[in-house]
């Protein structure tokens, strides 16, 4: 069923609306809410939970006979509307970001007022997922983000079955972010970071999108799910386990590697090349044997850009 | 005494781009006797020009002070005018390319990204003066009057500075942990006192603003022995009210449309007095009245017409002792 969470003015085009869809039987809360979509650029995430709606109503509809949805899940695909039609990170009349905008409230700002619909919505479900991808620049293996984690969520995030969870302290500066409000309430958080912005990658979505089937099934929402015997171990990165890459030289990057493949220590990833005179003036090589967990999208390099991120197995 | 000035204009950071071309970050100094260093940035947000023409003012008076008594500059002023280069020569509010509010970045680090490094630079060049003003210029849509802003942490230092610096209003805000990466917060914790100056409105000067405020941080200066005690300054001719928030009411938009002021911007109002309308283009009425929910001055005005339901039109502060 689809519901407006918010239905809103503009000053000169018609109001607009930040719809959800609320699947499975009725109840107080949804057992499960899932989010995309607060930055308007980051498309893997909104194409995602559009795919999941998809697929959770032909199961209300009786389309998959075996499974049956037995509690609510509410799904916003997309929060920044206007942000995905113009794609844009950011709100854009005031190109705030609405993940800093949290917990909101209803006589604020306008990104106050929408920030605060959609923690009502979601803030008393059990299990809360946030869809981000790294910026158009960067990509990122699919991942659970843990920030701050208490020990039931780290249990948790390895039912999703992605190759790679990596924990993060909550910094000060997330302090206005929807997790960070999320987090005042009982249930659990997770970030789930897929790709790059601006573009949908095929393979992330489809492997983002199995495994939120699987969670659903692992966390009873949705019976009769097969649960696939995972051909890859989860693994559980803590944050000293990145060695990251920085650009010493400005110039042009190329590399045709592929996130979410392991890599030797020494091995070449990449090559920067002088802009102008097209030199090769430096080969890119991973600091350590671990798993490609991110690599720069944009070959244009400032001095001191992060090209790669290798994690090291523990 | 030396009675000289020695100002120069140099490169303090430089980073190289994708295609030769280097991204070089400027100050300029005048260097008089060994009395106290003090600095000026401006420009970290692109669109804010203000404090740009207000370095530009201090250089004019400073010039003129070579000129004519060089021996009256007792320390070392130093002007960052223009941090976000590349923002300023792009009509860019943030850093282009990261897509970063560069006073969010503080204080930075040495090995990182560009917004990063640049902030560790600028972090290590204002480190240890006596002071040093940030001076910020609203946004393209709020005009504001000459303020202050200080975070409560901090304001047994640096609210009798921001007395003596001939604005018209200081405001004490509560301690938010995302402005704990802004370079003030960041210099403040670090013992270096930093002040916030917000006024006029992005994208413009308001040359009149930025006399007033030259003649204030002119004072400042001389009361910290940066200037010598007897050199002749412009007059101070404002004295700030105090804000906090307990009495600054935010007006937002009930509706989306245009805002029209039927007020000017820092005058007295009175409790239910109307400050602007929303109307809407398409036809003739008039979709929402805004009216002032105290007695009070309004301090900030919206100067960009279109909004949006939420979007913040004006600011009023209560007088103590008016009706609210």
């Amino acid at each position: 069923m689809k519901r407006n969470l918010l239905c809103m003015t503009a000053p000169v085009r018609e109001g607009f609306d930040i719809p959800c869809h609320e699947i499975g039987p009725k109840s107080a809360h949804p057992a499960v809410a899932l989010v995309a979509g607060l930055h308007g650029d980051e498309i893997n995430g909104v194409f995602i939970l559009s795919r999941l709606a998809d697929f959770l109503n032909s199961v209300e509809e009786g389309k998959y006979p075996e499974l049956k949805l037995v509690k609510r899940v509410l799904i916003i695909p997309a929060v920044n509307v206007l942000g995905v039609n113009l794609r844009t990170r950011t709100w854009p009349f005031d190109k705030t970001d609405l993940n800093r905008m949290f917990p909101g409230n209803t006589i604020g700002e306008t990104t106050e007022r929408i920030a605060y619909a959609v923690l009502e919505a979601t803030k008393r479900a059990d299990y809360r997922i946030d869809i981000h991808t790294a910026s158009a620049d960067f990509e990122e293996v699919p991942q659970v983000r843990l920030h701050g984690p208490s020990d039931a969520e780290r249990a948790t995030a390895r039912m999703f079955g992605l190759t790679a969870v990596m924990e993060r302290s909550l910094s000060p500066v997330f302090t206005t972010t929807m997790m960070a409000s999320w987090k005042v309430w009982p249930g659990e958080s997770f970030v789930l970071r897929v790709g790059q912005a601006g573009t949908v990658q095929l393979d992330h979505c489809q492997r983002v999108f199995r495994s939120l089937v699987s969670f659903l099934g692992r966390v009873g929402v949705l019976e009769g799910v097969q649960i696939a015997v995972e051909d890859e171990e989860v693994c559980y990165f803590e944050k000293s386990s990145a060695f990251r890459v920085y650009a010493e030289k400005a110039g042009t990057f190329v590399s045709d590697r592929q996130v979410g493949r392991w890599v030797r220590a020494g091995q070449e990833l990449g090559y920067i090349y002088d802009s102008f005179s097209g030199h090769v003036i430096e080969k890119v090589v991973s600091p350590v044997p671990g798993l490609l967990t991110g690599i720069r999208r944009h070959p244009l390099l400032f001095e001191g850009d992060l090209i790669l991120r290798v994690n090291r197995k523990s | 005494m030396s009675g000289k000035i020695l100002m120069k204009t140099e490169t303090f950071f430089t980073i190289d781009m994708p295609y030769r071309e280097r991204m070089d970050i400027r100050r300029t100094l005048f260097s008089g006797g060994d009395g106290s260093r003090v600095a000026v940035v401006a420009g970290l947000h692109g669109d804010e020009l203000e404090g740009l023409y207000v370095c530009h003012r201090l250089a004019a008076w400073l010039e003129e002070l070579q000129k004519t008594s060089p021996a009256n500059l007792l320390g070392t002023v130093e002007l960052y005018p223009a941090v976000n280069t590349l923002g300023l020569d792009t009509l860019t509010r943030g850093l282009p390319v990261f897509d970063t509010d560069l006073n969010r970045a503080f204080p930075g680090s040495t090995g990182g990204p560009l917004p990063e490094r640049l902030a560790a630079a600028l972090m290590s060049a204002l480190s240890g003066a006596a002071l040093v003003v940030d001076i910020h210029a609203s946004n393209i849509y709020l005009r504001e009057i000459p303020q202050v802003r200080i975070n409560q942490d901090f304001d047994d230092l640096l609210v009798p500075i921001a007395r003596r610096m001939n604005l018209d209003l200081i405001w004490l805000h509560g301690a938010a942990t995302v402005l704990e990466t802004t370079v003030a917060h960041s210099l403040n914790s670090r013992a270096t006192p930093c002040l916030v100056v917000e006024m006029g409105v992005g994208m413009r000067i308001t040359p009149d603003y930025c006399d007033q405020l030259v003649a204030g941080i002119l004072a400042v200066w001389k009361d910290m022995g940066v200037l010598a005690p007897d050199v002749a300054l412009p007059a101070i001719t404002h004295m700030p009210l105090i804000a906090d928030d307990s009495n600054v009411h935010y007006l937002n938009a009930q509706t989306s449309g245009m805002f029209v002021s039927s007020t000017s911007h820092w005058t007295d109002v009175r409790r239910g007095e109307l400050l602007g309308t929303i109307v809407s283009p398409f036809h003739g009425g008039v979709l929402s009245e805004v009216r002032s929910p105290v007695d009070g001055i309004l301090f900030t005005l919206r100067e960009y017409p279109l909004v949006y339901e939420g979007s913040l039109m004006a600011r009023v502060m209560a007088r103590a002792g008016g009706r609210s």
